[in-house]
Order: structure tokens, then C-alpha cells, then sequence
């Protein structure tokens, strides 16, 4: 009781200096809190749009490797040129027709498939929790008018029922390009993969029963300027038969989705087994029956993400597996900016703040001490052990470490309330050929997708440990000094201070 | 009590050596008061520190009870003037954050006494002295006279054998610097101390038994009022 009497009136007698000190050390603690909670916060964002983007309960991604096939096309396949007199259409080994007033479509991956058989062992893994494939597709096509101009340099075989393409990119002659990416999607577990974060705005998703059929869900941006609408048909070019032709196969759209403010995610999803059979072999990418071209993984837990991708990686050599982690290092927009800012620029301010305040304190509750020296020496020519008058200095600075910290928590809140009131959210932007392992070749646009989610910062009660941690040990190293010197104090030196 | 024995204390401060004091032999009996008087800067001061321990003679040895505290441990040092002696400063020495009845408790915490009792002894103490209505004021809401009085019974509350005061009269008026002596001098009548008092003032050292005078670091001592106790070698200044 003596010994809190002591405290307590000595920091009644220097409250300017304590306040002064507890205020210094609650500006560095306030802004560490700040700091970990905006960083949590962003990380939190990051994980969040990582979700949105291919799949709340996707972790693992597995992306077949690249495809091997012969460099040159084989005998009977088509393929455009631009000859002397426009664009053609040319057979290896056999003809060229004009391609003026035609199209061309086509659909295929760059991307060796995964046999199917592989999905169910991935999923049969001890740390998986549900594994699910899936097939990326671009559908492709490039069309010329009638009058396509003699120094066109690509052309296109007529496709009977085909769809001129809409915009892309202007090629010679008066050809335009387009395109778009399709997914092919295990009805049996939709939530996993691309479809699996976004929201449904009209119709339906897919059920185990649609497995196989030619149904199709879009996406909102893909719908309105395709004006398609639930029961619309949408006809996708199939695969060639032996003349090089390739009739649409016509898909019945049955839901339009949204992506979290996407530009550019895949526009259409339709069954795994349709997009199987899908693959236009005429460009030479390889037939997927039974194949998949991504398998997407839940783990059991976050914890064992490391322990699946590892896993994955021995089963399936040769593929390309990406969890969460890495992924989050592709994304790009503002909550990597905020994310950065958080961990460079934000810690390394924190860090300062604290030095300088832990300095400050140091110095003044030296200079306390040395102001003090005559109570010490009276007090130790009272008898008093050196190790007792420490433990007074130290009790008050446990006092003032212990007020920065009630302090600093409270500036650490209010820094992350004005932090979420001023930025809500964030945008994320990640490449969709990283996202989905490198399936890239789109024709026209950047493979990229956007996703904005909100910015929640919470202040965790690990965090306020911590702060109460900081605060306590930066006050306690600054009494340390003072003890220092109170030990070195010489009774006899002390008291002649006064005379 | 104490045995002095050619004890020399010197300071360096740079180049200079200051003889603070110089081959003192000096012998205090139980129950001596004994004044050290002599100018300022002459080491009235500083022999009575050697005397309580909280410096240590450069040559030389200082014997109390039969202890040579001179090479004692800084622990068993400081455990003898939580038990044993009691200071008295010009200055008063009180902790300014502290109440009257606060700062004599302090000289009882190294004693490791129960709170019932500290505050028991802390009441007489202050009675003492005639303060018990002045318990619960700090320092600075009390008069010098008062607060050397609470100095006093600071130093007195331990029942130390040794009372050793440093000018306890330098910072008071006439009236008051009589009181002050007043009290001390009963005080050492009533509790058998051995008192050892240092002051420029003649008039204070007279009230002494004995007088010691401090020139340039060199005692001699002469015997006043009652007969003269038993002292070492008389140096002349």
C-alpha cells in the first residue's frame, strides 16, 4: 500500500511529465494497432476478392501443362491465310477458297488435359475436403465482309450458322476478331471454380442433372450485349467434322450470373462434359474426352494448404498448382497498393513512432532521476535497499507504460474507423490466365478481372495484447535507464547535491 | 561506539586532490553527544558521512559496535542505517509527494514491519515531536521548524543507536533553530542516543557535551560541560 501511495503521488506531482510520456507512447501503440488492423483489414480484402474470382471455396488451383502437339498442322486441317487475292481458307495438303463474307470460328486451350480419373484422386487426398474440374475454353472467331480487300492477311473457312463476330480487333482486308472465355463446370459441385463466387441474377445455376446438357449460364456483361435472355439460344461452334466443318451446337441459357464488378470474367458457363466435347480439333489443341483442363481444390483447412499443394504436386506432376497464397502475390489495384502501404510504409512508421517515443521516454525518465537524486540518496540513507527504490521508478513507469497503452488502443480504434470511413473498399485486379494456370489465348481484350469487395478493419484481442505488450515494455526500458542510474548513485554524491 | 582510526578521505577532480578529511582518530562513547563544528568546506560534512556509511575513507578504519564498516558489503551497510543510525539533514530531506506522517513511515519499510505497527510507531514518532495534528500535510504545508521536526522523528521512529544531524539548525530564525535544539537534546536524554551533530554555529555546539573542530580536514577535539570521554590524539590546526 506504502508502495502504491509512492506512485501514485510522485506521478500526481509530475502529471505534465507522465502525460506527456503516456501520450508518446500512445501515439506509437495507436499507430501499430493502426497499422495491424488496416493490414489484416487489406489481407482480409485480398483473400476476399481471391475468392470472388474463382471460387469462395477454391484454395488449390491444378492447371494441366502446356500442350505439346507437332508444330505444323496435320493433313485435311484448316486454316486461314492471306493469299493474293484476300483472305482464304486453305486445307494442309489441298485447297484454298476466298473467305470474303465468311467465318471463322473456333474453340480450344493451349492447356494438356487431366484425365478425370485424376480429379477423384485428387479429391480422395487426405487434407482435401472436395475436389471439382474444370475446363477453360476460348471460343474464337475472325469474319470478313464481301468486299474483304486483296491485302487482307488471314482468312477464314465458311461455317454454315456461324455468327459474325462482334468487334475485336480490326484485322487485314476488313476482318475483325473476337471472342470469349467459356468454362466448363462440374455440376456436381459448381462452388468450386470461377462460377463458385458469383452472384445469380436471373434463371438458375446448374444441377447434377444438367451434366452433359447443352445449357448454358452467362455472364450479366456478356448477356447485355449479346441480348440474350433466360431461354435465349446461343449457338458455340463445335467440334470439325472430317471436312474441317464445325456446326454450332446451340446452348440454352438458363442463368445470368454476376461477378463482383468483373470486366472479363469467363462470359459463359456451361456443363463439364458439353465443353468436353466442345474442342475444335482444327487448330491442332489437343481432344479433352475424359480431360479436364483445371482441377479446383477446397482444403480440409487454411492450415493444410501447404500440406495439399504439396500433395497435388506428387500426384500430378508436371502440372501448375496455385493456392491462395501465391495467387494473392499476382493481384494487382488498389488493395495491393493498400496491402504494400500497410506492410512497407505503414510498419516501418510504427516502428519509428515507437523508437521515438521509447527515446523520449528513456530521456525524460533519466532526467527524473537525476532530478530526484536527493529523495534517492535520502532515501537510501534511510536505509532503503537499492533494488526497492528501482522498483518504485519502475512501478511508476509500469503506471504510465499501462496508460500509454489504455491510450494507445483507443487511438489505434479511431485510426481504424477513420481509415474505413475514408477508403470502404478496394479493388483488386488479377490476371485471368494466372487465376485460371495460363489458359491465354484470347483473342482481343486482357485476360484480366476486376473485383471490388469491401474494407472491414477490426482490431483483434491479440492486437490489444500486443499494444499493451509495446507500451509496457517501452515504458519499463525507459525506467530501466533511470534504474541504471539510481544504482550507480552514490548516497554521499546525492545528498551533496543540495549542500 | 564508534573508533576512528587515521581515517583520510580524498577527492580527485582532475589534476587536484582535495583532503577532505585528514588521519582523523576519534573515539565516541555510547551515549555521547558530540558536536563537530568549523567552517564551511573544512569536512565537518563528509567525516559525518564516513560516519554513517554513505561514503567509504579512502585509508583508514571506522569501527561501530566493533564493526568495521569500512569494508563491509554496500547490503550490510545499508541494513545498519535502516536499523541503527538515523540522519538529520539542513535541508529537511523530505520527499515532497509524501505527508508528514508518510515520510516518517519510509524510515520503517526496510524494517519489514507490519502496516499496523508502522503506523502505530509513525503516530508516537510524530507525537514526539509534537506534530500528530500535522500527520496528513505535506511538506510543503508545513513550516521549516515543522518539517525538521518531521525530519526528527523520520530519524527517531527506527530507535536507532546513533543520531548523527548535518546542520539541523542551518536553514531556521533564531526562535525556531533553539527549539529544534531543544528537542534534540531532550530527545538524546530521554533515548540514550549518541548524537553527533555538525554545525557552524558556536552557540548550537556549546549545547554539546563535547566539541570537535574540523580545520582543513584535521579534528581537534576539546570537552565541555560534563567530563570528557575518552579521545584519540588531539591535533592542533
Amino acid at each position: 500500500m506504502f508502495f502504491v501511495t509512492c506512485v501514485w503521488r510522485e506521478l500526481r506531482h509530475r502529471m505534465r511529465q507522465a502525460i506527456f510520456i503516456a501520450l508518446g507512447l500512445a501515439l506509437g501503440v495507436g499507430l501499430v494497432v493502426t497499422v495491424a488492423a488496416a493490414s489484416a483489414g487489406v489481407t482480409k480484402a485480398q483473400a476476399g476478392v481471391l475468392g470472388t474470382l474463382y471460387g469462395a471455396a477454391t484454395t488449390v488451383t491444378v492447371t494441366g501443362p502446356k500442350w505439346q502437339g507437332p508444330s505444323t498442322n496435320p493433313k485435311g486441317t484448316l486454316s486461314p491465310r492471306f493469299g493474293p487475292h484476300g483472305p482464304e481458307i486453305c486445307v494442309t495438303g489441298g485447297k484454298c477458297t476466298s473467305a470474303a463474307g465468311k467465318t471463322l470460328s473456333t474453340n480450344d486451350t493451349l492447356t494438356e488435359g487431366i484425365s478425370v480419373a485424376r480429379v477423384a484422386a485428387a479429391a480422395r487426398l487426405p487434407d482435401v475436403a472436395a475436389a471439382a474440374g474444370g475446363i477453360f475454353l476460348n471460343e474464337s472467331s475472325v469474319s470478313w465482309p464481301k468486299n474483304a480487300a486483296s491485302t487482307a492477311r488471314s482468312g477464314g473457312i465458311p461455317r454454315p450458322g456461324g455468327r459474325p463476330p462482334r468487334g475485336g480487333p480490326a484485322l487485314p482486308g476488313g476482318g475483325r476478331a473476337g471472342g470469349y472465355p467459356l468454362e466448363g463446370v462440374d455440376t456436381g459441385d459448381p462452388t468450386l471454380g470461377p462460377l463458385g463466387g458469383a452472384s445469380l441474377i436471373s434463371g438458375r445455376l446448374f444441377t447434377a442433372a444438367d451434366a452433359g446438357a447443352h445449357v448454358a449460364v452467362v455472364d450479366s456483361t456478356f448477356a447485355g450485349s449479346h441480348r440474350l435472355r433466360i431461354g435465349a439460344v446461343l449457338p458455340i461452334v463445335g467440334p470439325a467434322d472430317a471436312h474441317g466443318y464445325a456446326p454450332a451446337i446451340k446452348f440454352t441459357v438458363i442463368g445470368v450470373v454476376r461477378q463482383a464488378a468483373g470486366t472479363n470474367p469467363p462470359s459463359v458457363y456451361v456443363p463439364l462434359k458439353a465443353a468436353q466435347d466442345l474442342l475444335w480439333i482444327q487448330t491442332g489443341s489437343p481432344s479433352l474426352h475424359g480431360k479436364v483442363t483445371s482441377i479446383y481444390l477446397a482444403a480440409a483447412s487454411a492450415a493444410d494448404v501447404p500440406a495439399v499443394t504439396q500433395e497435388i504436386t506428387r500426384l500430378l506432376p508436371g502440372t501448375t498448382v496455385d493456392s491462395a497464397s501465391n495467387l494473392a502475390t499476382q493481384v494487382a489495384g488498389s488493395v495491393t497498393s493498400a496491402v504494400k502501404l500497410a506492410h512497407d510504409l505503414g510498419r516501418w512508421l510504427a516502428v519509428l513512432v515507437l523508437v521515438a517515443a521509447f527515446a523520449v521516454a528513456s530521456l525524460l525518465t533519466m532526467g527524473a532521476v537525476t532530478h530526484r537524486a536527493v529523495e534517492f540518496g535520502t532515501l537510501k540513507a534511510l536505509g532503503w535497499r537499492t533494488r526497492r527504490i528501482i522498483a518504485w521508478v519502475l512501478g511508476e513507469s509500469l503506471a504510465v507504460g499501462l496508460t500509454g497503452a489504455a491510450a494507445g488502443i483507443a487511438l489505434g480504434y479511431a485510426g481504424a474507423a477513420i481509415i474505413a470511413a475514408v477508403t470502404p473498399s478496394v479493388s483488386a485486379t488479377v490476371g485471368l490466365g494466372d487465376l485460371l494456370g495460363g489458359h491465354s489465348r484470347l483473342i482481343g481484350g486482357s485476360p484480366v478481372q476486376t473485383a471490388t469487395v469491401p474494407l472491414h478493419l477490426s482490431v483483434s484481442a491479440g492486437l490489444i495484447a500486443l499494444a499493451v505488450l509495446l507500451a509496457v515494455v517501452g515504458a519499463l526500458l525507459a525506467g530501466a535507464f533511470g534504474s541504471w542510474r539510481i544504482a550507480r548513485l552514490r548516497p554521499a554524491c546525492a545528498l551533496s547535491q543540495v549542500a | 561506539m564508534y573508533q576512528l582510526s587515521r581515517v583520510t578521505k580524498l577527492y580527485h577532480k582532475g589534476r587536484a586532490t582535495v583532503q577532505a578529511v585528514n588521519e582523523v582518530d576519534l573515539t565516541i562513547g555510547d551515549g555521547d553527544w558530540l558536536a563537530i563544528q568549523g567552517r564551511t568546506g573544512h569536512g565537518k560534512t563528509t567525516l559525518l558521512q564516513l560516519l554513517g556509511g554513505l561514503d567509504h575513507p579512502t585509508s583508514g578504519t571506522i569501527e561501530l559496535d566493533g564493526q568495521d564498516i569500512t569494508h563491509m558489503r554496500e547490503a550490510q551497510v545499508t541494513r545498519l542505517r535502516a536499523t541503527s543510525i538515523g540522519f538529520v539533514f539542513q535541508t529537511f530531506n523530505l520527499m515532497q509527494t509524501l505527508t508528514a506522517a508518510d515520510n516518517v513511515e519510509a524510515a520503517l519499510i526496510p524494517l519489514r514491519i507490519g502496516w499496523a505497527e508502522r503506523r502505530r510507531r509513525t503516530a508516537e514518532a510524530l507525537d514526539s515531536v509534537g506534530l500528530s495534528d500535522r500527520a496528513r500535510h505535506l511538506p510543503s504545508e508545513l513550516s521549516g521548524g515543522q518539517q525538521q521536526r518531521v525530519a526528527i522523528a523520520r530519524a527517531l521512529v527506527k530507535e536507532p543507536k546513533v543520531l548523527l544531524a548535518d546542520e539541523p539548525t542551518g536553514n531556521l530564525d533564531e526562535d525556531t533553530r533553539e527549539d529544534i535544539i531543544a528537542l534534540l537534546e531532550r530527545l538524546w536524554r530521554e533515548r540514550g542516543l549518541t548524537m553527533v551533530l555538525v554545525t557552524h554555529e558556536t552557540t548550537v555546539a556549546l549545547r554539546a557535551r563535547r566539541i570537535a573542530v574540523m580545520n582543513k580536514g584535521r579534528l581537534a577535539v576539546r570537552a565541555t560541560g560534563a567530563a570528557a570521554t575518552s579521545i584519540g590524539p588531539v591535533r592542533s590546526d
